[in-house]
């Protein structure tokens, strides 16, 4: 099971660029059943290997990829990360989760509604996602 | 050297979210480099995952582990399947149109979140 769960987000890993957290952590929580901090502890902990690295070299042959600005960005994260970690490990399980669960899903419409603004000169019919 | 700043900046709120979230980070990355920095999104994904290959994470792993909140083995049993599917995911990408690619990452997103936020509920 939990195999199978690393190999899902794993996919979700190359075909969105992301770390994979954003789906193990609710994946942890609802289907093995960890609290909202543990699950969350063990996401980070799963990341710390360079896991995306397969990934990220399938990016580089379409030359979608810049090295200079995601290593400025990986500094910030360094720090980042430690001041994020020692603000959610006070809080309650059941308000983090709501937390994460409501951020995930207003930077989705966000993402979305940018999408569907952009690049006008496209045709109308590919502007429709299947929603 | 403003661009180095900016990109620093988005680092730190990146990583704020993920020590805050246990998430990799480039899910606030992605539409930082996409929306302000206006990379496309495929460019905004590769760029995010090489942010993502140090353990950037490692003060916030430190952080939940003095807490007690990490499962060690539930995390190692994880990784092979993560990196495997990395690259799968990868290939499907890169078929994928980069306007197109924008909504399959909103509308992912969106059934992330609401599958944390309603599956507590059910519960």
């Amino acid at each position: 099971m939990v195999l199978l769960i690393g190999l899902c987000a794993g996919i979700l890993v190359g075909l969105l660029g992301i770390g994979g957290g954003v789906v193990l952590v609710p994946a942890l929580v609802h289907l093995v059943h960890m609290d909202q901090h543990a699950a969350q502890g063990t996401s980070l902990f799963v990341l710390l290997p360079p896991i995306g690295l397969g990934a990220l070299l399938e990016y580089r042959k379409k030359d979608a990829v810049d090295f200079h600005a995601g290593i400025y960005c990986a500094v910030g994260m360094l720090l980042g990360g430690y001041l994020g970690g020692r603000v959610a490990v006070p809080m309650s399980s059941q308000f983090l989760t709501q937390l994460f669960g409501g951020f995930l899903m207003l930077s989705s419409l966000l993402l979305w509604g940018k999408a569907s603004k952009r690049s006008p000169s496209q045709p109308a019919a590919s502007s429709q996602g299947g929603a | 050297m403003r661009k180095a700043i900016g990109f620093l900046l988005a680092g730190l709120v990146g990583g704020v979210a993920s020590g805050l979230f246990g998430i990799g980070g480039g899910i606030v990355l992605i539409p930082i480099f996409g929306l302000l920095l206006a990379f496309d999104q495929h460019r905004a994904q590769g760029t995010s995952l090489v942010a993502l290959i140090p353990p950037t994470g490692l003060l916030a792993v430190l952080a939940y582990a003095k807490a007690g909140y990490v499962h060690w083995l539930t995390g190692v049993l994880l990784i092979p399947g993560l990196f495997l599917g990395g690259i799968l995911g990868a290939k499907i990408a890169r078929r994928i149109e980069p306007r197109r690619m924008r909504q399959v990452f909103a509308a992912l997103l969106f059934l992330l979140g609401a599958w944390q936020v309603f599956g507590t509920w059910r519960r």
